[in-house]
């Protein structure tokens, strides 16, 4: 049946149905993007529901399974439904909605799915149109595929964590200043992307093949894959990044990472032309001028007093006056915001970066739409589900059987 | 065992790439690999990747020796074109009424004034589909404000919650700004080809590279405005997990991750450790109390993992189902087994500079295919491009070289 075009309802993937099986952050943001731009998307939980809703924060750090805002920034525009996968009509209601899905996404372990008859080998037979997407810690075959990780310890085996601090920043004692993961879920917030990425990459090839598939993503290589740079300089040349501050991991000189009166600015200017422009907004200092600071290579040499000269002239400045100089100079001085400066700049209230959210029952904002798509805006249209808020409804509409 | 290739998913969709440095080349790279046709535009006149090291040792300078340029390039196509130029700039135009795609991370305002913005390649293409990035993206008052991938740490939050025990604000390591707004940029890209098969109708995509790093943080953006609440910088803890961090082992500058998240793990890693006499110590007692003297549990902790190797340390802790593994270098990450395994670890060979290996794509399909192939000389594909894609006869074509238009 021939049906004309029409404009989708709600976002560019509307009309696509997501079945999402997921726990912390990297199952259900996949499945998180795939709603927020359309998709409809049933969150199943089992009766305890998703750990996510008693990591909170919490309004004034009060536990509450239904006020976790990290759970309701994941789960917004989805449908939840509460099933006992353990039981035989938690497994069958499961399986019920995978025959009308196009899409189930899961990050639990492999035995957990397979005690729950959703093993995606088994999925794919029983269901061939169906998308399945896995997220394991390591991937399913080689020496890890059965061992333990987590968001640390994928991010860890990934590599963003030796080379941090990164350039132009540095540690100043390799043995004392450890790798570092930034404190948010950022391994599993990488692999959601990566998940929701694959899982439309198989839409579109769907559309030629008439066929399902089974994505298998590895947190681990997600998180590695992000290293394309550093991995480039290892494959060509041999170099590898450490987090120590020098010319031959840093370039030409200066860029740096230096404090300010109130905060941390980076300073790059590593050509002549931006050295002159430093100079000049420095106001001229003669030692500036002197044999040992007066081209590129002599700053390299010298980069060490060279970091104490601009530290003693960076300290006299606040991060706005030297942001300030940068605009002025057309340096690409840059300064450090706290989340608190980010959240009421004016370029996140201008894009609508962050938007409202309610945690309980006070107001408070989340990280908005990751870009912004002119003719299919991100839309925030339902709350995320209060536990087991559409079992009846899903269950019923989904099924033909009523509630 | 001769099987069929498997069909390549994006196979029939071209891209324009006139992505400079990592994040849009990126975006652009693994499209190519799943099928798409992907066209980069350069010039002699103004390289930039393929100048950049590293090179082949020995090769430096030769543009098609470049690493930085044959890794994030692999499996495009090289259009060379000089866009200071008029006929340059009608050629892109022509080029952009044949792709279903363009992207471009130019400065805001580059390609508007070189004729060559959506707001003119939309009307010659309404069903393109463009994606231009930014590092503060295309719209609000900083969209001119310039920044590399540490201004992006410093603007976006990220770096607010990195730093050791209440110290200082610190930028990741890598670019993860790039790829990751590269990627997300793939994500609106798949979007919208889905939406245009339904619909026909191609759209602008306003990419910001700050928004895509902020998606790591929703804790600290909900913390801050739900309870006022500044991040604090803590290391590698957790504010539910102890321990939870990187420890140093016993060879200089090698450490292990470490993730303990119950009382199970807790006593199994006591066991592990050799030291029981902990699950004895009233301090480490249950979660509450381990979080509560934090230090000193760190401290117990690094006393066991400096007596040992990396992979004694975490043999003995995964062996009784704790969560840890080594902090792996980029140079590790090549060589190791587990990414091997599962396929991720790709070697391209090319006639200039020869076999390297990258990572591939960080997933699997039994599906569908994925095709990895080398990138293109510098204006190797100029022609068949020129006179295929774009129809120019021999005669036009001669004359746009003379003009010094293809260089």
């Amino acid at each position: 049946m021939a049906v004309a075009p029409q404009l989708p309802a709600a976002g560019p993937l509307a009309g696509l149905s997501v079945v999402e099986l997921g726990d912390g952050t990297a199952g259900p943001y996949a499945a998180k993007l795939l709603g927020d731009f359309g998709a409809e998307v049933v969150k199943v939980e089992g009766p305890d529901g998703d750990s996510t809703r008693r990591r909170g924060p919490f309004p004034d750090g009060r536990p509450d399974p239904e006020a976790s805002g990290l759970f309701l920034y994941l789960n917004i525009n989805k449908r939840g439904i509460v099933l006992d996968l353990d039981g035989e009509d938690g497994k069958q209601a499961l399986d019920r909605l995978l025959a009308d899905a196009d899409v189930f996404i899961t990050n639990l372990p492999a035995e957990r799915l397979k005690t729950a008859g959703v093993a995606p080998a088994a999925l794919r037979a029983r269901h061939p149109r169906l998308i399945v997407t896995t997220i394991s810690p390591f991937g399913t075959d080689g020496p890890w595929a059965e061992r333990r990780g987590d968001e640390l310890v994928t991010y860890a085996m990934g590599g963003i964590a030796y080379s941090t601090p990164g350039m132009p920043d540095a540690a100043n004692d390799l043995e004392r200043e450890p790798p570092l993961h930034p404190a948010c879920f950022a391994a599993e917030t990488i692999t959601g992307l990566v998940a929701g990425l694959a899982t439309l990459t198989a839409v579109l090839g769907r559309a030629r093949t008439n066929d399902g598939c089974h994505l298998e993503i590895s947190q681990q290589a997600a998180v590695a894959s992000m290293q394309h740079r550093d991995i480039s300089t290892y494959s060509y040349w041999g170099g590898t990044y450490n987090r120590l501050l020098n010319p031959t991991t840093i370039g030409r000189m200066p860029n740096f990472y230096l404090p300010c009166r109130d905060g941390y600015v980076t300073i790059p200017a590593p050509m002549d032309l931006h050295w002159e422009r430093l100079v000049e907004a420095m106001g001229e200092p003669a030692w500036a001028r002197t044999p040992a600071f007066s081209d590129g290579p002599a700053r390299t040499d010298n980069w060490i007093e060279l970091r104490m000269r601009l530290i003693d002239w960076t300290m006299t400045l606040s991060g706005d006056e030297l942001y300030g100089l940068a605009n002025q100079t057309q340096l690409p001085i840059f300064q450090f915001y706290p989340v608190r400066k980010l959240v009421e700049s004016e370029q996140v209230r201008e894009r609508g970066s962050v938007v409202d959210i309610d945690v309980g029952n006070r107001r408070a904002q989340m990280p908005g739409a990751p870009f912004m798509m002119r003719a299919t805006p991100w839309s925030l249209r339902r709350p995320a589900p209060r536990l087991g808020e559409h079992t009846a409804a899903v269950l019923g509409d989904r099924t033909g059987v009523p509630a | 065992m001769s099987t069929a290739p498997l069909p390549l998913p994006l196979d029939g969709v071209r891209v324009l790439d006139l992505g400079q440095f990592i994040a849009m080349p990126f975006c652009a790279l693994w499209l190519a690999w799943l099928g798409a046709e992907v066209i980069v535009v350069e010039s002699r006149r103004r390289m930039t990747s393929r100048t950049a090291p590293p090179f082949v040792p020995g090769m430096e300078g030769n543009p098609d020796a470049s690493g930085y340029f044959n890794q994030i390039c692999s499996s495009k196509k090289s259009c060379t074109l000089d866009m200071t130029t008029a006929a340059g700039r009608d050629v892109v135009r022509r080029l952009a009424g044949k792709v279903d795609v363009m992207i471009d991370n130019y400065s805001t305002g580059v390609l508007e004034k070189l004729g060559l913005g959506y707001d003119m390649v939309g009307k010659l293409n309404p069903a393109l589909i463009m994606v231009s990035c930014g590092a503060f993206g295309r719209s609000g008052p900083m969209k001119n404000a310039r920044g590399l991938h540490s201004a992006v740490n410093l603007f976006s939050g990220v770096a607010d919650v990195t730093g050791y025990v209440d110290g200082e604000p610190r930028i990741l390591g890598g670019v993860l700004p790039d790829p990751l707004s590269g990627t997300y940029g793939m994500f609106a890209i798949m979007a919208a080809l889905h939406h245009r098969s339904r619909t026909g109708q191609g759209q602008f995509v306003d990419l910001a590279m700050y928004e895509s790093m902020m998606t790591l943080i929703p804790e600290a953006v909900i913390d801050l405005t739900l309870n006022d609440a500044d991040p604090q910088r803590a290391g590698n803890r957790d504010r539910q997990k102890a321990p939870h961090g990187i420890y140093p082992c016993r060879e200089t500058d090698t450490w292990v991750a470490i993730s303990v998240e119950d009382s199970r793990d807790w006593n199994a890693f006591c066991q592990a450790a050799g030291h029981v006499e902990w699950l004895g110590d009233a301090r480490f007692g249950d979660v509450e109390s381990r979080l509560a003297h934090v230090a000193a549990l760190d401290a117990a902790v690094e006393s066991w993992t400096r007596q040992v190797s990396v992979g004694e340390a975490v043999d003995k802790l995964q062996a009784v189902g704790v969560a840890a593994g080594p902090v792996l270098r980029c140079d590790e990450l090549l060589d190791d087994a587990q990414l091997q395994a599962n396929g991720s670890v790709v070697s391209i060979d090319h006639p200039t500079a020869g076999p390297h290996r990258q990572l591939g794509l960080p997933w699997r399909m039994d599906s569908l295919g994925v095709e990895y192939r080398r990138a293109p000389l510098l204006g190797e594909h100029t022609h068949e491009i020129l006179t295929g894609l774009l129809g120019i006869d021999e005669a036009e074509y001669a004359r746009l070289e003379a003009d010094g238009v293809l260089s």
